[in-house]
Order: structure tokens, then sequence, then C-alpha cells
């Protein structure tokens, strides 16, 4: 086509940025009840009047039916297991997370599987995003029965919820 | 009384790991012009643009505002539409919407993404910025390193689609060689499209099952790249249509429902009402409006062939029971009859998809120009050797947030 | 047009300098209350058209999140990415199609994430103005408005008038941001400078907003209202990239506002508009827009304000609600622009009002130096 430019191989490089950690984010309420129940070891889930439902961890809307979810419900802490991923043996040098490499910093063991799964605890209506632990990684399925893991020392903190592992 | 409006010309740039020939404008200006080309209009007869793209991966806010000279969209209305994985099926139906209206006769609709221009390779940067604020809100309340481990592992958008592709495997029965197969297809049908990135002639199923497996049940193989290109499509209503194109490609139907969020989390940390992330009944909905709207019954039937936005292979097999053109946890058996290849019943993807070409603003915008090119004709090396009457072109995105499902047809009206 | 479409609802958040409430909230509030304001629930709606911007932001897919938020649940939905003008345009062309016949547009921006001025350094040529480092869209704004003055002896009084008018008119306005009633020219012209002549006081506030509009085709709006507000005309274009074009002029409003009159049937502006709602951001921007409009002839924007046409209480009312001066969430000003004009053609604009409206015009813009721009025409029964 006649509109494109004479030929050059290569363009030159110029440099940019988008500096996210400069903006000042909103952040609800919420999670300050999620984790003062996480303190005493409960799962507190938002639940709407609407249409009944319950999601853990709790969030302010109801998108079905339009309206503020203000009622709450703890939900049990046993649950099943409605998805997984299964991550290949994670060695040093391969994964890095923020700059770091976790088999260094020692937040996981040279050749350590890790186990993303969702989970539906008994009496909420959403999937809860976690890890599963102390479980063998062939042993794995939808529809496992699980409970949650708790932290030795409850902080008020969402690393207070460990993970959770096979009942 | 609804406008007939038809596609008359499709452009593309040739997609590629690295474009560092162009810059962005160069880009988008190579793509709106074989479109401009293709369809035999001067730019004088186009009377409006429609854009759009991620600006996350490019950095650049509205780039439109500078790059709209470089294609021709200087004095004229311009509208940018942005959704994430479906920018460029949702700037398609905006350029249908925009013919539609009756307000202007012929307008140009381009999507582009420029991957190289991001600093982390292939998709990372702009996809990472989804759910960064999130992040930093979680990390304020004493977010476990651990859990950003295991979110690491499994990804961004990728994230999603393992789950999903878990949750295929477990409802149907199929299986990771289920997986391979569609890969392998798509890579094959890819080598026969000029335009398109990962072209490997000839590649078999085994070929795809030497590949490493990064988390099960996804491989190296799988996984799409992450493209620099551009596409365009020249829209123009039914007097125009009928003049400049021999075999015009009608809009019949369209439709993008809104799904339940983002199926990891929603706004704030929170969690998500779907329990199971392959259902997307927002899919099922478009679809439903589409067809109804372009008078199609029976999709197995009436549909010839379908473009399908799978990044991952599974996706081809969910998607394309949720757009009804096969029984539910049915379509892994017919990708082993061979129903889904170029010459097959149903072909899917004959392009190759997104899953051999990504570049993600462009990418859904190219399956409503790929079903065009097969209704015109016009698909040279893969077009399909059977005659196309309605095609169906689909979009997904916004980390299953979003679907774009466009229904076009060999001639208007029902 | 086609069909004929009408504005049956619409609400408007307090805009506000630091919202204490998630963008989320605030988008969920102000549409849950148009839905009200209309008198329709969101099962009467066919599809939603959102705007904001990635950028002002911080997220990639800004809307992701907000779906829910906006009542958008399997509904057809779609985005724009930019003012809110340019989404009350795509949901117009939606229903205008004949596949849908409700539609709500919602716009928002929540200034206090990142400054919006500093935003629109990406929005410049990334090649060459962005690595030099020294323009934005205040300085941008600067060169125009000392171009603009040079030309036609402007001076900074007139700049400064500009601003005392709008701004003591949003001191009425209960959902303005700056409302300062006593404002007086001196104060303006010595409030601190950023880009001479561009002092604080002649320049948009970085505001949190949001605001919902909803449409309807003729059938429905009969049904849902008795004074629904016509689209009688619309008009919308691009500019040339900033370097590109003579700032001097606004010639894509000049290109937006001929086709809107066109299609309204208006030969005659400043005899036929009773009040105009026009979106500013720089008291400057709104002498140069009284031009583009064809209110009055090249480089006699002055006059209007001299002679006080443009005030509440002249013959030709322009932002009696205090126009972007009074607010400005970036991506929502220009649809605040279209509510505002519709409250006055309902007689709902409280101690605002102008007696007698009956047609209104509405402007929104977007881009450095407003590269592009939309007006719609509004009339009531």
């Amino acid at each position: 086509m006649a509109y494109i430019k004479d030929e050059r191989p290569q363009t030159i490089g110029v440099e940019g940025t988008w500096i996210l950690s400069a903006y000042h984010y909103k952040g609800s309420r919420l999670m300050e009840e999620y984790v003062k129940g996480l303190k005493k070891k409960k799962f507190i889930g938002s639940f709407c009047p609407g249409c009944a439902k319950v999601i853990v961890p709790p969030r302010n809307l109801c998108g079905r039916c339009h309206r503020i979810m203000d009622g709450r419900k703890t939900v049990s802490d046993k649950g099943t297991i409605t998805c997984f991923v299964v991550s290949p043996p994670i060695f040093k040098g391969k994964l890095k997370v923020i700059g770091m490499d976790p088999v260094e910093t020692g937040l996981i063991k040279d050749g350590e599987v890790v186990i993303p799964v969702f989970v539906k605890f008994d009496g909420s209506d959403s999937n809860t995003d976690t890890i599963l632990l102390n479980a063998d990684p062939k042993a794995v399925h939808i529809g496992m029965r699980v409970k949650a893991v708790w932290a030795k020392k409850p902080q008020g903190a969402l690393s207070d919820f460990e993970g959770v592992e096979p009942l | 009384m609804k406008r007939n409006v038809a596609i008359i010309g499709c452009g593309q740039t040739k997609h590629s790991s690295r474009r560092r020939d162009v810059n962005v404008a160069e880009l988008v200006s190579e793509a709106v012009f074989n479109a401009l080309e293709d369809a035999k209009v001067s730019l004088r007869e186009v009377d409006a643009f429609v854009v759009g793209n991620m600006p996350g991966f490019g950095g650049i806010a509205q780039p439109e505002q500078w790059l709209g000279d470089s294609i021709g969209a200087a004095g004229k209305p311009v509208l940018r539409i942005a959704t994430g994985g479906t920018t460029g099926g949702s700037v398609g139906q905006g350029g249908y919407y925009t013919v539609a209206s009756g307000l202007h006769d012929v307008v140009v609709a381009v999507a582009w993404e420029k991957h190289s221009d991001s600093k982390e390779a292939g998709a990372t940067t702009g996809l990472l910025h989804v759910g960064l604020a999130n992040f930093f809100h979680a990390s304020a309340y004493g977010l476990s390193l651990k859990n950003l481990v295991a979110t690491s592992v499994v990804g961004a958008a990728a994230g999603v689609a393992v789950y999903q592709a878990t949750f295929y495997m477990y409802r149907s029965g199929c299986s990771i060689k289920h997986f391979d197969m569609v890969a392998a297809k798509a890579r094959r049908n890819a080598a026969k499209n000029k335009y398109a990135h990962l072209q490997w002639p000839g590649c078999t199923p085994e070929d795809i099952a030497k590949t490493e497996i990064i988390t099960y049940p996804f491989r190296y193989g799988h996984v799409c790249p992450a493209s620099d290109g551009a596409s365009a499509i020249v829209v123009a209503e039914e007097t125009v249509a009928k003049k400049k194109a021999r075999q015009p490609a009608w809009f019949k139907g369209l439709a993008s429902y809104s799904d339940e969020e983002n199926q990891l989390q929603s706004e704030n940390m929170g969690g998500v009402g779907v329990t199971d992330p392959s259902e997307q009944r927002g899919a099922w909905l478009s679809a439903m409006k589409a067809y109804r709207m372009a008078g199609i019954r029976d999709p197995q039937k009436e549909i010839d062939m379908a473009e399908i936005y799978q990044p991952f292979p599974s996706q081809e097999l969910i998607f394309s029971e949720r757009l009804g053109l096969f029984d539910e946890g049915t379509a892994w058996k017919a990708l082993e009859r061979g129903e889904t290849d170029i010459n097959g019943r149903m072909p899917l993807d004959p392009s190759g998809g997104v899953n051999a070409t990504n570049a993600i603003g462009s990418s859904a915008m190219q399956r409503i120009l790929e079903c065009a090119l097969q209704i015109m004709g016009k698909a040279e090396e893969h077009q399909v050797p059977k005659k196309v009457h309605n095609a169906v072109a689909h979009g997904w995105g916004g980390v299953t947030n979003y679907t774009t499902v466009t229904v076009l047809g060999d001639s208007p009206g029902r | 047009m086609r069909r004929r479409v009408a504005i049956v609802g619409y609400a408007q958040s307090h805009h506000q300098h630091n919202m204490q409430k998630t963008r989320e909230d605030m988008v969920f509030e102000v549409c849950k209350e148009a839905l009200h304001n209309a008198g329709i629930l969101r099962e009467d709606l066919d599809t939603v058209v959102t705007a904001s911007s990635d950028f002002l932001d911080g997220r990639t897919i800004s809307s992701v999140f907000l779906s829910m938020a906006v009542g958008a649940f399997m509904k057809d939905e779609s985005k724009v990415e930019e003012d809110g003008t340019f989404a009350l345009y795509y949901a117009l062309m939606r229903i205008l199609a004949g596949s849908h016949d409700v539609a709500l547009v919602e716009a928002h921006t929540q200034g206090s994430t990142l400054n919006p001025h500093q935003v629109t350094c990406f929005t410049l040529d990334p090649l060459f103005d962005r690595q030099i480092g020294v323009l934005n869209d205040i300085a941008a704004a600067a060169l125009q408005a000392r171009m603009y003055m040079n030309r036609h002896s402007v001076s900074e009084k007139h700049l400064a008038m500009v601003a005392v008018k709008n701004i003591t008119n949003a001191a009425k306005n209960p959902y303005a941001h700056r409302k300062m009633p006593d404002l007086s020219v001196k104060e303006v012209m010595s409030s601190k400078v950023f880009y001479d002549p561009i002092r604080e006081l002649t320049m948009s506030p970085i505001s949190d907003g949001a605001c919902a509009v909803i449409l309807a085709s003729e059938e429905k709006a009969k049904k849902f209202t008795d004074k629904p507000v016509w689209i009688e005309g619309v008009g919308t274009c691009q500019d040339s990239y900033l370097r590109d074009r003579n700032i001097e002029n606004l010639d894509s409003l000049q290109t937006a506002a001929r086709t809107a009159y066109k299609m309204a049937g208006i030969k005659n502006p400043l005899a036929e508009l009773d009040v105009a709602e026009v979106s500013e951001k720089f008291a400057h921007e709104e002498l140069m827009i009284y031009e583009a409009l064809g209110l009055c002839k090249k480089g006699q924007g002055k006059n209007l304000i001299e002679k006080g046409t443009t005030r509440r209480d002249g013959s030709m009312p322009v932002n009696p609600s205090g126009g972007a001066l009074g607010a400005d969430p970036v991506c929502a000003t220009g649809l605040i622009r279209v509510i505002e004009a519709a409250k006055q053609i309902k007689g709902e604009a409280g101690r605002y009002q102008v007696p007698g409206v009956r047609r209104a015009l509405a402007h929104g813009q977007f881009g450095i130096c407003a590269q592009k721009n939309t007006v719609y025409i509004l009339g009531g029964n």
C-alpha cells in the first residue's frame, strides 16, 4: 500500500512508565470485618436479603438483585473443593514472586508442589480462593472434603487463614 | 425497520511477537489502509471511526488522540471502546451500531495491540494491573505471601482458564490429549493464514504433547502467544455495500451480555457468586439473543462455521458448547471425529484462532473479520471448502466477565 | 433520526474533593438513584454503556469490577473510554439501531485516585512530547489561552469574569464541588498561577463524582414519564493531534455543533436556544466555545461576557449550574452537563433555574485543549 513509509528495518526505542503505586486506591471497610472474624477462626460472609446468597469473603453489592448485601452470616470452616490446579514442582530459580524467589526466601521447599484450590465452605454460595496443604497431589479431586487451617497465633490478618487440608 | 449493515472490506497486519519495524501508529494505519483498499473505499467516503485497544499494554492513554491523524480520523467522529479481551469484538459491534443507527453510512472499525511495547514479556504488564489494586488493598490486611505464590503459579488471565479447563474435564470427561488436538489443529490452520503468528504446518498432537507442562492441564504448547498486530473492518449500509462488494458479510445478530465478574475475586477482594468457572452463562445468553436476532433456530444445523475466542484450547470446547454448536459435554467427541477440522462439518477457527495469534485488543475483532472473509470467499488458503451462509464470531474477556457474540451471514435479514 | 429518543431519568453524586466511598459504591448509588428517578426497575433496562478511563482509575479494564454496581448483570453492556457524552452517543446509537429500547449510561472518575493532570502526560505523543516532559494539559491550555488572547485582544479580566460567573452560579447548585458565592474578579486575579495565564480559580477543580442517565425510545419514554426530554440533535468530531492543529480555534466543536444544529433544525442558535451547558475546563475555553457554537462572531466572545449576556439572568445563559469550573470529575463532566440541561427543561433546577426553557444545548469534551467534542440539542414537549 502506497501509504506505508519507506523501508526502515528497525524503530528506535523510547521509554515511558505507568507507575501504579502512585495511585491512591480506595478500599471498602468490609475487609476489616472479615479479618476480625479470621482472628476468631470464623468465616464471615455477606448475605443478600434479596436472593439469600452468601458470599465469602464478603462483598458489598449483589449484582443480581442490584442492592447492598448488608446481612452477615458466619459459614462453616469445613467445605468442598469445587476446583483445583496442581502446579509442577517448583525448583529454585524457576519462579519469581514480586521480585523474590520463593524457594530462596523459604516460603516453600525446593521441589514443592503448590495446589491452589477453590473451596465452597458449607453454608456459602461462593468460591473462596485458597491453597491445599498437607495433601497428596494425586489424591486431590473435585468434591473432596476439606477443613480450614488456622495460624497458630492469629493476628487479625488475612494470613491467619493459612489454607485448607483434607478432612 | 432495521437497517441492513454489512462488512465490505477487511484489513490486517502480519502478526508477530515483535513488530519492531513499525511504531504503533504505523501498525494501525497499515491495517486501516489494507481494509480501505479491500473495500474499494477512499478516506473521503468514511464517515466515522470506532477504535479500541487495551491501554495498559502500550502505556499510552487515549492513543487514538495521537494516532488519529495517521488513520485519517482528524475532522471526523471517533469513538473509543475498550473492554479488555473483548475489545475487538466490542469495537466490531460498535461499528455495526454506528451504521445501523442511521447517523453514519460508512464506518471503519479498527482494533490493535502492540505487546512488544510492554517491558515485561508477553501479556503480563497490562493483565497484572487488572487486579493489582485489589492486591494493594489485601496486602494492607496482611495477605500471606504463600497465597501470592499460589496466584503467581496460576497466573493472571491464565488463572481462571486453568480452573475452567479442570472443571470442564470433570464435567465432560475429556482429557489433556483433546487439548493437544485442539492446539495442533490451531497451529496447522494458522500455517495456511499468511497473517497469523504461530505457524506450524503439519503440527500433530504428539508434537504438542512433547512440550513441558506449565500447570496441569496446560502445556507450553497449548498457550497462545503475545502478538503485535492490528485488524480493521469497513462497515457500510445496504446501498453502499451492494455497490462496493460482490458478496458483503451481513450483520444478522449480535449481543454482549455481562456475566458475574472476574471469577477469581470481585471488587475489594470479595468472593464471587458463581461456583462453576466453566458455566459462562453470559456467553449462552448472548448466543441466544444473537441467534434470535438472526432468525436462527437450530445453530447446530444452520451455522456453517465458527470463530471462537480460544487463547487456551479448553475454551474452544467450552464455548462451542455455550454457543449451541454441540450438545453439553460433547464437543470433545466431535473433535475426535474430525468435525471441527477445516474441512469438517463444523469448522472451528480455520484461521488458527487466538491460540495461534493473540494481539489482545485486536483478537476478538479478528474473529469477526475471519468470519467475514469466509463469507466473502476471500480467506485464500484457509477458506473452508463448503459455502458459508452463516458464521458466528465470539469474543471473551474481562477475565470471564465479558462475552461478545456476532452472527454474520451471506444475505441480509432472515 | 430514525426514532425519537428521550432522557427519562438521571442522577448525580455530590461532587467533592475526596469522596469517602469506593468507586463501586459511588457508581452503585448513582445508578440506583437514576433508576428510581425514572421510576423503572433494573429489569426494564435493555443495555448499559459506561464511561471511565483505565489510566484515571489505575486499573486495566477499569469497568471489570463495576458491572455489578452499574446494574449490568446479564445485560448487553459495553464501555466507552472517554467522556460520558460519548457513552451517551453510543447508547443513543444502540437505541436508534432498533435492537434496544431502554439504556442506562453511567460515567465516573475519582480524581483523588491520581491527579488527572498528571495522567494527561500519558495522552501525549509518546515519541517526542512525552519524552521532552514539558507539556501537560494545563501547559497546553495556557499556550492556547495566550494565543487566543493575543489574537483577539482578550484580557485576563475577561477570563476572571467567566470564572466569577460560573463559580458563583455553582454556589446555588447542591451537587457542585466548588462553591464561592462572594467570589470577585480581584480574588480570581490574585489566585495562584499555574501556567500563566491559567490560575487556580480559572481552571476546574479535581473532583470525585459520578452520574447516570436513562434513555428510552419514544414508545417507552411516553409510558415512563409525561415530561421526557427529547434528543433533537447530536454531533461529534475529533480534531488533529495537539501539535498538528491550530489550537486558537475549536474546530471540532464547530463541526460537531453544525451537525447537531442541522439535525435539530436550528439556524440561529443565539435566538433559538434558551440555555447552554458547556464543559469549560479552563475559563478561556468558555469564550472560545461561544464562538465555536456560533453564539457570536469569531473573537467576540469577550463581548458576551462583558455585556452579561451569558449570566444566569442574561438573554443566553451559559452554565447556570456552574459548569466544569464548579465540578470536574473528568469522565463524568460532559454527562453532568446533559443532566443539568435536562433539569432546566424539566424545571427541576431549583435555585439556579432559568425561566421558560424549551430548548437547551449540552456539550462534552475530552482530550488536551478540547481535542474531541460532542454537542447535544435537547428539547421539551
